[in-house]
């Protein structure tokens, strides 16, 4: 996050050498004396290593800011140090700040201000995972010859130049994040004029002063008598430090001491004097204290109203050239270059965020829950991406309804994570990291659906944001076609802000994985269908098979779950599975829900490109069926191709009831290609079999998809509530249903 | 057979992943509850899936009560040797003496000169870890007279001032697979720190690279048997078994056992990245420590 002027307030330790366990004490207490950060000073002739006693505060405390100090010796390599500071402000949640300085010139190094620099410069770079290639930098100290870049760290974290020399004063005006210096009585006129330099050159750079923050270390005694510069009554040190707020930039104070006395009088005496003081009589700030760094300014995209951004949401927003950008522009599977981000809290900066995009009727705009839609973008190129995953909690309503209420963020593995104390389940997908707003518009095709129906089968109610901003609620009851056209359509009609599930009582789960012969094909796909049909309820498996493995036998994956907690019941119903043919490896657990589901890892922003997939629902695997996905499979065209065993408890719903309408089908099929047309038209083939498609797992954009997902009566109905709720197609990111025209009414 | 005398250690092999970021402090909390004896993490700073090992093992240090930790091994040719000893002597007091340094000569050279790091031959680095060996004991030597002075060949120390002291003696454990390193190890270090995964013989090779290890010891004036030897080794608990390290704990407890006799290891580190395996290798060790003390009587 970009500078802004409120004041904190940090503790400046010296390391004991002989009992480094009394500056972690000093830096404990300075945390809960309210201190904002802790740094450690770098003493002459110091040998014990600050960075290892940092680390260990971090992991011994838990809120207060790191400051680490770091000399540029030239034997440390910078790309390591990047990795060092990435994994502090990853492991602390986000609390480094790292300020660098140059060791005192030597033999060994020449260039001291030079290492600063190339330091300086090779961090960022090492950081800057949205970038491409690898890093190559040629200094007159450090030389990076193709260094993968990475690990980024947790947040931005701000990057301090601490030196007098004019040298390092106009690099830190140049290129830093703040200046950290030293003040005591006599060097306040040489501190201005640093602070003096650093503005102009920043300026001079295209930079707001403000982006270089001050921040300087204080040392001083609290005494009866006033006795100079930080000598005497807590309300003389203020009157000594107050001007450097207001008058001199500077927005942090760090206490150098080692004296809790002196420690706890300024936390209880001081500090919070110069807050109020300093809030009174600073500037109004800008209307959120946001700073946006003037590099990140550069990099937005045409036609963005940047400055417009609603002030709820200006905090939050993230823009091309912002830190966080990296991970909210591409998606699992997609790759992605958004104008805007917009991630929301509240339903209110929902309507915010809506009301901006409708701003902007020329830009594409994308809903955003978990970020794993196939067919649901979730991102664009140029445009505006409103991200729902800070909306992620998880509420029981009522433990005798079992009434629970999801925001749309929240991810399925979180979900049943939440569930399990209650000894429930929520049906999801197969992959916990999932959200929960695109699956549970769309159907929620799970582990458990033979048995508990789709995830949408479980829906009560649902709070909307729609096209025009207004807030609705909908279920059996309230905006009853809406509801309807929610479950199974959902993305078309507007922003689920909240949705309430009646959920089931499951125990724990038979779960297996199971590594069967497939050389022939067909036979399998045939046999594992009449199996999965066969079934009892209680198990619902998936099959999963790959290209063609040179030289080696085919192999299907199936995963089974079995909703039973009974070892003898979870055997008996999957040894019809393991007969199907020879089996190569077989895992078998009983185990909860919530740990099947907990198999994500990571945030869904890796994805490239544009997926390529088709789907299909077919309610029998028939031998002509087998004979055509078998000859898919060979062709080498598909690199995934997966069967969910749906049916059962889904087929008990009527097809009218929800806009998901292919009840029938016992089967849903995927196919992940790598070329659109070469699967396209491999598709064909098995095309006539289909009763219809699953709108998530589809990516084909050709208009008549359309048709697939919905029938002729579904479609019509849909476009009824179309053309009322959302006339504009402001929600058209995912399978848009388009609205009739005059022409297309009549032919 | 073969037995150096040594206690038995019992450790976990964590990847440092850092997503999510706090998988392997969670894991060395989990060896360190479960009662292990080590929690250790590879160290390849050119990997951006990996956590900086040295930050990792401070703040997984501040984290545990009871567990000793080390890099298994740290990659000297990304390390300034002279602050590597600070740090191992800073994390070692912090710690209550907790820290061991295991520590390699370094593999991947195109990783490491990409990274910035010097391009060594399979010689020349041993020769360097041997020399940054020679720093860290000069640099923990606080009674030595004088400032620090070694003048390698890759590594030069002018009169570096001394400290801090480690709480305990700091066991250097080198990971070292062929003839001459070996050798050095028996020289120059305090413990071995293979991967059995490396061997192409199997537990079989140990016999070999023992004789190398004494021989170092014994030309230079050590006693072999203060080298403790260690083992990096990865298997699968599962209910039948099917070959080394494959199988239920009864099984691992006789295999390791056979291990620990025949070839005189004394430390075992399994990788585990679950607390399942972790719960389970706890069972194992106390069974091989149970057998094997029964053994040597």
């Amino acid at each position: 996050m970009s500078p802004t002027r409120k004041v904190t307030f940090g503790l400046a330790l010296t390391p004991s050498a002989t009992h480094p366990e009394h500056t972690i004490a000093q830096a404990q207490l300075g945390e809960r004396s309210g201190f904002d950060l802790v740094t450690l000073l770098r003493a002459p002739g110091q040998v014990v290593d600050g960075w290892t006693l940092l680390s260990w505060i971090a992991g011994s405390t838990e809120r207060i800011g790191l400051l680490g100090q770091l000399a540029c010796l030239p034997s440390e390599m910078p790309t390591v140090t990047a990795g060092a500071a990435a994994s502090l402000d990853l492991l602390s949640q986000g609390r480094l700040t790292l300020a660098i300085t140059s060791d005192e010139p030597s033999d060994d190094n020449q260039h001291p201000v030079e290492g600063v620099e190339e330091t300086l410069d090779i961090i960022r770079r090492m950081w800057a995972i949205g970038e491409p290639g690898t890093v190559r930098y040629t200094g007159n100290v450090h030389r990076v010859d193709g260094a993968q870049r990475g690990p980024a760290p947790a947040h931005d974290v701000p990057l301090l130049i601490t030196g007098d020399s004019p040298e390092l004063l106009r690099l830190a005006g140049e290129k830093s994040d703040g200046w950290l210096s030293e003040i005591n009585g006599s060097s306040l006129d040489r501190f201005i004029a640093g602070s003096t330099l650093i503005g102009h050159t920043a300026v001079a750079n295209g930079r707001d002063p403000r982006e270089v923050p001050k921040i300087v270390t204080i040392r001083g005694t609290f005494a009866d008598t006033r006795g100079g510069f930080l000598h005497g009554r807590s309300a003389d040190w203020v009157d000594d430090l107050l001007p450097l707020i207001v008058d001199h930039g500077v927005t942090t104070l760090l206490l150098a001491t080692e004296e809790n006395a002196v420690l706890q009088q300024f936390a209880e005496e001081v500090a919070p004097r110069l807050r109020d003081a300093a809030s009174s009589l600073l500037p109004a700030q800008t209307r959120t204290g946001r700073l946006r760094k003037s590099t990140a300014i550069a990099q937005r995209r045409s036609g963005i109203r940047y400055d417009d951004v609603p002030d709820l949401l200006v905090d939050s927003a993230i823009e091309p050239g912002d830190f966080d950008f990296p991970r909210v522009k591409s998606t699992y599977l997609r790759g992605g270059s958004p104008g805007l981000v917009l991630r929301t809290r509240t339903v209110d900066e929902v309507v915010a965020a809506l009301g901006f995009a409708r701003e902007h009727p020329h830009l594409p705009l994308s809903i955003r829950s978990g970020g794993h839609g196939i067919s649901g973008r979730s991102t664009n190129d140029g445009g505006i991406v409103i991200n729902l995953s800070l909306m992620n909690r998880i509420d029981v309503l009522d433990e005798a309804t079992r009434r629970v209420r999801i925001e749309p963020g929240a991810r399925w593995m979180d979900v049943a994570a939440a569930l399990q104390p209650y000894g429930w389940a929520l049906t999801s997908g197969d992959y916990g990291g999932v959200g929960v707003g695109g699956l549970a518009t769309a159907g929620g095709i799970g582990f458990l659906g033979r048995g508990h129906g789709l995830t949408i089968d479980h829906l009560r109610a649902v709070d909307m944001v729609l096209a025009d901003g207004s807030r609705v609620r909908a279920s059996d009851t309230e905006n009853t076609e809406l509801f309807w056209a929610v479950r199974g359509a959902g993305a078309n009609f507007g922003i689920v802000t909240a949705f309430e599930f009646e959920v089931d009582e499951v125990g724990d789960v038979g779960w297996a994985q199971l590594g069967l012969d497939a050389t022939d094909t067909a036979e399998f796909l045939e046999k594992w269908g009449h199996t999965s049909e066969a079934a009892p309820r209680d198990t619902t498996s998936f099959l999963i098979m790959g290209p063609p493995r040179h030289g080696q036998p085919a192999l299907a994956q199936l995963m089974a779950m079995v909703d039973s907690a009974n070892p003898d019941t979870i055997i008996e119903r999957l040894q019809p599975f393991a007969n199907i043919s020879p089996l190569y490896s077989q895992s078998v657990q009983l185990m909860p829900y919530a740990a099947v589901m907990a198999n994500a890892q990571g945030e869904s922003n890796g994805g490239q490109g544009e997926p390529v997939t088709r789907s299909g629902l077919l309610d029998h695997i028939t031998p002509e069926f087998a004979a055509a996905a078998a000859r898919l499979i060979s062709s080498g065209t598909v690199y995934f191709f997966q069967i969910r065993a749906v049916g059962g408890a889904i087929s008990d719903i009527d097809a009218d009831a929800t806009a998901y309408a292919h009840r029938s089908a016992n089967f849903s099929v995927v196919a992940f290609g790598s070329h659109r047309q070469r699967l396209d038209a491999a598709w064909e083939e098995l095309y006539p079999f289909f009763t219809g498609a699953y709108l998530s797992f589809e990516t084909d954009p050709r208009p008549e998809r359309l048709t697939d997902a919905f029938p002729p009566a579904t479609l019509a109905r849909l476009r009824e509530v179309k053309a009322r709720l959302d006339p504009d197609s402001v929600f058209r990111d995912n399978f848009p249903i388009s609205i009739p025209t005059l022409t297309e009414a009549t032919s | 057979m073969i037995d150096y005398g040594h206690d038995l250690l019992f450790g976990a092999f964590i990847t440092p992943t850092n997503s999510p970021p706090m998988h392997a402090v969670d894991m060395a909390i989990a060896a360190d509850r479960a009662g292990l004896d080590l929690a250790t993490f590879q160290d390849h700073p050119y990997q951006p899936s990996f956590h900086d090992t040295w930050t990792l093992l401070s703040y997984a240090a501040a984290r545990t009560e009871r567990i000793r930790l080390s890099g298994n091994v740290l990659n000297l040719p990304l390390r300034d040797p002279a602050v590597l000893a600070r740090s191992a002597a800073s994390l070692d007091l912090l710690s209550g003496g907790r820290f061991e340094l295991g520590i390699g000569a370094g593999g991947f050279w195109d990783a490491i000169e990409a990274m910035g790091g010097r391009r060594l031959t399979p010689g020349q680095s041993i020769e360097a870890l041997e020399e940054a060996i020679r720093i860290f004991r000069g640099i923990w030597a606080t009674d030595a007279t004088g400032r620090l002075v070694v003048d390698g060949s890759f590594y030069r120390v002018n009169g570096a001032k001394r400290g801090p002291k480690p709480a305990h003696d700091i066991g250097v454990w080198v990971g070292a697979y062929k003839p001459r390193i070996l050798r050095m190890t028996g020289r120059a270090a305090d413990g071995w720190l293979p991967s059995l995964a490396y061997l192409p013989g199997g537990p079989r090779d140990l016999t070999a690279m023992n004789a190398h290890i004494d021989e170092g010891a014994t030309r230079a004036g050590r006693d072999p048997r203060s080298i403790r030897r260690l083992l990096n080794i990865s298997g699968q608990f599962s209910a039948t078994g099917r070959g080394l390290l494959v199988g239920p704990p009864e099984q691992w407890v006789d295999q390791l056992t056979g291990i620990a006799l025949e070839y005189g290891i004394s430390g075992f580190i399994v990788t585990a990245d679950d607390e399942a395996t972790i719960q389970l290798f706890a069972e194992v060790a106390a069974g091989v420590r149970r057998q094997v003390a029964a053994e040597r009587g």
